[in-house]
């Protein structure tokens, strides 16, 4: 199995090709940037072959590839490999708009490939154990969700991750996604409504897209929810952010925290707490799971189609901004 | 100065324990029945007087412990009376009869406390003071949250009563409203959600509500009525442009009781926070408002305040009720 990586502008990049390496009968075949010292960089520090378009290195016969593009630049790359018939994961959000997102899963569709959005948290034990719990009827049932996540500002990773086209958004385009799939994968419904508010308070100097957001959904079911999806934390926080649900049921309410498994580590080098995590590796289960769904040709337990719908809420999220009353999807 | 207390549950209760701490003098109390008035009569020494117009004869200042719904004809008694008056929170059930009752006080040059307790708890004080000395900048996202168990009442529980507490949005929210505006200024817009309005057979209550102040600032503020007994936590998150303040009440709990058995019988009707501080909150506020009335000493909570909060408590029920984000008149 041979799998390639296309481009570096997502950091994340670089910790997939340590998870392929991990995996047995995994081959990287190799990497492609149009950023070509970037690419080179990125293939020397991990000895992994660089070409020198993403065609050439599609014409290499991949088995599958890992999109890593800027958001707006997702769908060339996922229609390329759509028409070589090259399974495809796409990083999130898949697209900066809802025609983009529709065509990449149609292409895929066409091709009869797998096409995975790369969204790890359906991979956090902390979450499974709740989805598990959730489909057992341990709760009852769900009345509403108190969610966030939060992180620092992500330019510090990346310049564009705050770039209004590149990205598509700020905070509300970076970390809506994530929180829209876990719900709609908990509760196997679907979004009618979100209402959301914005500002630009945190780094208002630096950047110039939102950098803090509270959404309220409201689901089919009535199931509603808040997300806070601001980069709020400062860059000395103990890390870069996390995830939290509040779920209220009507056998009371549970509290996860995602990213709590953590040690706290004080360091005379950085002269500050800091969390070191210790839990699972949600990408290394990611990407096995692309892996698995590819050897088995069936589709990948978080799809394509999870991805464009997660991408709706973005786009309804930004048009309730405008309008400042709640957007019907 | 003497003091008479209207209403004997829980807060009537509390707010004689901080009046105890005081120069004032405790004199009567007025409950529904003289029956109910009857404990709290005998513990601190006071008259039972059988109505609140009897009991305005013989007081300076009259204290409003009673349900929501009763604040605003007896705070308008009170100022016709020429008397100063503390009243819990929220000022009324509705902002009109707010509005009035300012008028009136105004009318009659009495003073119109509003018990918002939780400015007077140590860390909300304390975090409002370092967003006020500029330690993290400016205000940009505030998360408030208080949770506990149903309110329980023995008869007559009018806590679940919307038409006279205001349910979860009012009742219990109404703190965090009033403690967003404290720092980050007016409301300009308020979306809220509750269970309640899709479930109203639920067992348990949840409101979530989204503020956004004139500054810019957004406020998230959440209330659970949907924990188990006797739990009361509190949390409180204030980013700026330049910092940020976290608080949660479980992990600045002193004390983790693991022990095996209890002597703790059942809990109480009303969840309440409970760090332990050498003094009360709630008798730092009567300390307070005592201090404002005998010396003309200032009050971190005016009554426009207490309106204020009433306000947005009105939007985030109709918001709730129709489904749309409701702009506040005014600001």
């Amino acid at each position: 199995m041979k799998i390639g990586i296309l481009s570096f502008a997502h950091h994340h990049a670089d910790a997939y090709i340590h998870n392929l390496r991990l995996l047995p009968g995994v081959e990287l075949l190799g990497v492609a940037d149009v950023d070509a010292e970037r690419g080179q960089n990125y293939a020397k520090r991990s000895g992994s072959k660089f070409f020198p378009s993403y065609a050439d290195l599609l014409e290499a016969k991949p088995d599958g590839v890992i999109i890593c593009s800027e958001n707006n630049q997702h769908r060339p790359l996922v229609e390329m490999a759509a028409a070589r018939g090259v399974h495809v994961l796409c990083e999130k959000p898949i697209a900066t708009t809802i025609a983009d997102g529709r065509l990449e899963v149609e292409a895929c569709e066409r091709a009869g490939i797998v096409f995975m959005t790369a969204f790890p948290m359906r991979f956090s034990p902390p979450l499974l154990e709740i989805k598990a719990r959730l489909d057992a009827g341990d709760f009852g049932s769900v009345y509403c969700f108190n969610a966030t996540n939060q992180g620092e500002l992500p330019t510090k990773y990346r310049q564009w991750f705050a770039d209004p086209i590149l990205a598509g958004g700020g905070a509300i385009a970076d970390h809506t996604v994530h929180l829209v799939d876990i719900m709609r994968w908990f509760l196997h419904d679907e979004i009618a409504q979100i209402y959301a508010q914005s500002n630009r308070i945190f780094h208002a100097d630096e950047v110039e897209v939102e950098t803090g957001a509270l959404e309220m959904i409201t689901f089919r079911n009535g199931v509603f929810a808040s997300i806070d999806c601001s980069w709020s934390r400062p860059p000395y926080w103990p890390t870069w952010g996390g995830l939290t649900i509040e779920m209220v049921t009507e056998r009371g309410a549970v509290i996860v925290d995602a990213f709590r498994q953590n040690l706290t580590v004080y360091s005379h080098a950085l002269q500050r707490p800091t969390w070191s995590y210790w839990g699972s590796d949600m990408n290394q289960a990611m990407i096995s799971e692309f892996i698995a769904a590819i050897r088995a040709d069936r589709p990948p337990c978080v799809t394509g189609l999870d991805g464009l719908r997660a991408v709706e809420a973005v786009v309804a999220a930004y048009e309730s901004t405008q309008t400042g009353q709640p957007v019907s999807l | 100065m003497r003091v008479g207390i209207v209403g004997v549950g829980f807060m009537g209760s509390t707010h004689a324990a901080g009046w105890a701490e005081t120069g004032a003098e405790l004199v009567g109390c007025v409950a529904e029945t003289i029956e109910e008035a009857r404990s709290l009569a005998e513990q601190c020494g006071l008259k039972i007087y059988r109505d609140v117009a009897s009991l305005l004869n013989d007081v300076d200042v009259v204290d409003i412990c009673t349900p929501t719904h009763l604040h605003a004809q007896m705070i308008l008694q009170a100022a016709i009376a020429r008397k100063h008056i503390v009243c819990e929170k929220p000022l009324t059930r509705t902002y009109a009869e707010g509005q009035q009752a300012i008028r009136a006080c105004q009318n009659a040059g009495v003073s119109l406390l509003v018990a918002h307790v939780v400015r007077f708890f140590p860390e909300y004080a304390l975090a409002q003071q370092s967003v006020a000395q500029g330690q993290i900048g400016k205000p940009g996202l505030i998360r408030l949250s208080r949770g506990s168990f149903r309110p329980k009442k023995p008869v007559g529980n009018w806590f679940l009563d919307e038409a006279k507490s205001g349910g979860i949005l009012m009742d219990l929210m109404i703190h965090d409203y009033d403690y967003a505006r404290w720092i980050a200024g007016e409301v300009e817009s308020v979306f809220a959600k509750k269970v309640s309005t899709g479930r109203p057979d639920a067992s348990v209550d949840y409101g979530m509500v989204i503020l956004k102040h004139a500054s810019g600032a957004l406020s998230h503020v959440a209330g659970a009525w949907a924990y188990p007994p006797p739990t009361f936590r509190t949390h409180i998150e204030i980013a700026g442009d330049a910092g940020l303040i976290e608080f949660d009440s479980d992990e600045t709990a002193p004390i983790r009781n693991l022990v095996l058995r209890t002597r703790q019988g059942e809990a109480s009707d009303v969840g309440l926070p409970s760090s332990p501080t050498s003094e009360s909150p709630y008798t730092t506020q009567i300390k307070e408002f005592y201090r404002a009335l005998v010396e003309g000493a200032s009050v971190r909570v005016t009554a426009d305040d207490g309106l204020a909060a009433v306000q947005i408590a009105e939007a985030a029920l109709e918001s709730a009720r129709t489904g749309r984000a409701v702009r506040l008149a005014g600001n």
